[in-house]
C-alpha cells in the first residue's frame, strides 16, 4: 500500500505548501509513490492516521500546541516543512521582545482577546524525525526527502554551508562585490541560489551546528556594518538558534 | 630553446592559431573584480593581465560536480559516462598553476591511475604566461619562479607590454607551425617582478618547523577567526579530496551517482557512521590543512603542496592569511630554539 500522507499549516505564509502544487510535471511520479489524505490547500478529505505528517509554520499559540500534539499522536513519521517549522523562522523575532508589546502592536486594545506564545519550532513541542530547510522550501530538496522516505533510505543532510555550493559554481564572492552575506555560517543544499543570482545569503536554512557566531560578526563588522545591524541580519531568519 | 618577439597586438592571431589544434581555454573576466578560466569563443574576451582565476585550472581535469554514472534500481544495472579525449589548450597560464597541475598528477596518477582525470588530461597542451604578483601570491616562498616554465610547451614572457615567446617543447614547436615568428628584438631581462608576500624561511627548512608546531597555539587563533565556510580548499590547486553521492530520480526507479570537491575544513568532513567525528573542532582542521601542506605529503615527495597562488588568502572572508600563519609557526620556533639553546 502507498504511504498516507498529510500536509498541515500553523504560523506561516503557506508558501512552502504552495510550492508543492507548483510542481507541474513531477506532480504526477509523486502521487504514483503516495496517497494525499489531506492537503487543505489541495483537497477536503480528511483521515484518521497518517504515515508521513508534513508540518508547515512555527507554533505560537496554545492551540497550535494542542493541534500539533493531535496530529503526532496520529503520524507514525513528522517531518517539518520549511524555516518556519524547523527553527521558529522569521516568526521569531518576535520573541526578541515582550510579549505584551507585541499583542498590543498587533492587537491593540483587544490583546486580551488573543492568547500567545513566543514562536516555536515544531520540534520544540513534539518529536520531528527529518526536516525540510529553507525560505520557502526548494522543491528539489522536498522530493529528495521524498523519494527516500519512499525507498527507506536516510534522507540527506546538509551540514555543509552556502559557501561550497557557490565556490563549486564558481560565482564572485559577494564580500568583493561590497555585499555582506551570510553564506559562511548559513547551512547549504539550496544550490546557492540566491548569491548565484547576485543576492546576498540572509540565512533562511538556519545556521550551522557549530558556528563561530563571533567570528562572523567580525568578518560582517569588518565589511563595513554595525554590530548591531550584523546580530540583526543573523537573527531574521534565527533568532531562536542565536542568542545575541 | 627558441624564443621570438610576439606583439600584444598579436596575441588574438596566436589563439586562433592555437584553435588549429583543439579547444582553447584561456582566463576570462568574471564578475566586478574576478577572472575564470573559459573556453574561447570571442578572443578578444580573453584576459592576459590577471592575477588569479577563482576556481584553479584544476577543474578542467576534475570538474567540480562530475557525473560518474548512471543506475537503474528497477533493474539493477550500472552505466559509466564515458569521458571523450578531446585535444586542448591552456592559454595564459601562470607558473603556480602548472606546477600545481603536475603536483595533481602526482597525486592522481600514482599507484591506480583516476581513469577519469587520465583521459582528461591526455592531449592537453599548456601555454604559459608571466605574471606580476599581487599583495597575495607568494609562489617564490614554495620554489616557483614567474619564469618557471617546467610543464609548458611554449611561454609568453611580458617585455614592456609585448611578449617573449618562448619554444619548449616539441609539442610546443608543433603548436606554432606555421605561425608568422618574429625575431626577438627585446631584452631578455625583465626587472620590477617583486613579491610582496613572502615566507620567512626557506621551504626546504618548512618540514622541521612543522614537525614541532602541532600543538602550537597558533592554530586556535587560527580557529577564532574561522568561520568554516570551506572556500579555502575548494579554490585550492593542489587539493583533490571529492565526496560520492547517489541521487534518484522521482520516478524512484533510476537515479544517477555523482561526485563534488569537499573540503576538509567543513565540520562535516571527517564525520562517519554513528556520528564519530575524527576531527570535531575548527582547530583541529585549521592545522590539518597547513599539515598536508607543507609535512604529509611533503615529508613523502620533497616539494611543498601549497604552490603560492594566494586563493586560500584572497578568498577567504575572515582574511586569514596562510603565509601569516607559517611566518608565526617560524617565529614560535625560533623563539623555541632560542630557549633551547639558552638553557644548554
Amino acid at each position: 500500500m502507498k504511504p498516507q500522507v498529510a500536509f498541515f499549516d500553523f504560523t506561516s505564509c503557506e508558501g512552502c505548501q504552495l510550492n508543492k502544487l507548483n510542481f507541474e510535471n513531477d506532480l504526477l511520479d509523486i502521487l504514483k509513490h503516495v496517497d494525499l489524505v489531506e492537503f487543505r490547500e489541495a483537497m477536503d478529505d480528511k483521515a484518521d492516521h497518517y504515515d508521513i505528517a508534513f508540518i508547515e509554520g512555527s507554533i505560537t499559540s496554545p492551540s497550535c500546541v494542542e493541534r500539533i500534539h493531535d496530529i503526532r499522536r496520529r503520524s507514525d513519521v513528522l517531518v517539518a516543512l520549511g524555516s518556519c517549522a524547523v527553527n521558529g523562522g522569521v516568526n521569531a523575532m518576535k520573541n526578541m521582545h515582550p510579549i505584551d508589546e507585541v499583542r498590543e502592536t498587533v492587537y491593540g486594545e483587544d490583546k486580551y482577546l488573543f492568547a500567545t506564545l513566543p514562536a516555536m519550532a515544531v520540534s520544540s513541542v513534539v518529536k520531528v524525525d527529518y526536516e525540510v530547510r529553507g525560505c520557502p522550501m526548494t522543491q528539489q530538496d522536498f522530493l529528495k526527502l521524498l523519494i527516500a522516505l519512499v525507498l527507506g533510505k536516510q534522507p540527506p543532510k546538509y551540514g555543509s554551508p552556502v559557501c561550497v555550493e557557490c565556490k563549486l559554481k564558481e560565482n564572485e564572492c559577494l564580500y568583493n562585490r561590497g555585499m555582506v552575506c551570510l553564506g559562511p555560517i548559513t547551512r547549504g543544499g539550496c544550490d546557492a541560489i540566491c548569491p548565484s543570482f547576485g543576492q546576498f545569503c540572509t540565512g533562511c536554512r538556519g545556521i550551522l551546528d557549530d558556528p563561530n557566531i563571533d567570528g562572523m560578526l567580525e568578518v560582517m563588522t569588518s565589511h563595513g556594518i554595525s554590530l548591531d545591524e550584523a546580530k540583526k541580519r543573523m537573527q531574521l531568519y534565527n533568532s531562536n538558534e542565536v542568542q545575541l | 630553446m627558441e624564443c621570438f618577439s610576439l606583439l600584444r597586438s598579436d596575441v588574438p592571431a596566436l589563439i586562433n592559431h592555437l584553435g588549429d589544434f583543439g579547444e582553447v581555454i584561456a582566463p576570462h573576466g568574471k564578475g566586478d573584480v574576478s577572472y575564470s578560466f573559459e573556453v574561447v569563443k570571442d578572443n578578444s574576451e580573453v584576459v592576459l593581465d590577471y592575477n588569479r582565476t577563482l576556481l584553479p585550472l584544476k577543474k578542467m581535469f576534475l570538474p567540480p560536480v562530475e557525473k560518474l554514472m548512471d543506475f537503474s534500481l528497477k533493474e539493477v544495472t550500472y552505466e559509466k559516462v564515458d569521458v571523450a579525449i578531446t585535444p586542448r589548450v591552456f592559454f595564459a597560464v601562470h607558473s603556480y598553476e602548472m606546477q600545481s597541475i603536475l603536483r595533481l598528477d602526482h597525486s592522481m596518477l600514482s599507484g591506480s591511475a583516476e581513469s577519469n582525470y587520465f583521459k582528461r588530461r591526455q592531449s592537453s597542451r599548456f601555454v604559459g604566461i608571466s605574471f606580476k604578483p599581487d599583495e597575495f601570491h607568494f609562489s617564490d616562498s614554495v620554489g616557483i619562479a614567474i619564469e618557471d616554465m617546467e610543464g609548458f610547451d611554449l611561454f609568453l614572457n611580458e617585455v614592456d607590454g609585448d611578449f617573449q615567446l618562448y619554444v619548449i617543447t616539441d609539442h610546443g614547436q608543433t603548436l606554432i607551425d606555421g605561425f608568422d615568428r618574429k625575431e626577438l628584438t627585446t631584452p631578455e631581462i625583465v626587472d620590477g617582478r617583486e613579491f610582496k608576500k613572502k615566507i620567512r624561511y626557506h621551504y626546504n627548512r618548512l618540514p622541521r618547523v612543522f614537525q614541532y608546531a602541532y600543538h602550537s597555539d597558533v592554530w586556535a587563533d587560527v580557529a577564532s577567526q574561522c568561520v568554516g565556510c570551506g572556500a579555502c580548499n575548494l579554490t585550492c590547486p593542489t587539493c583533490f579530496c571529492f565526496d560520492v553521492q547517489d541521487e534518484v530520480t522521482v520516478t524512484a526507479e533510476d537515479g544517477m551517482r555523482q561526485r563534488n570537491w569537499d573540503s576538509c575544513m567543513l565540520s562535516t568532513f571527517a564525520e562517519v557512521a554513528g556520528g564519530e567525528n575524527f576531527r570535531e573542532k575548527t582547530v583541529n582542521r585549521t592545522r590539518h590543512r597547513l599539515y598536508r601542506k607543507f609535512k604529509y605529503i611533503t615529508d613523502e615527495e620533497g616539494l611543498p603542496w601549497c604552490v603560492g597562488c594566494g586563493r586560500c588568502t584572497a578568498f577567504c572572508p575572515a582574511g586569514i592569511s596562510l603565509p601569516d600563519i607559517v611566518n608565526e609557526l617560524i617565529q614560535e620556533d625560533e623563539k623555541a630554539q632560542y630557549h633551547r639553546t639558552v638553557r644548554v
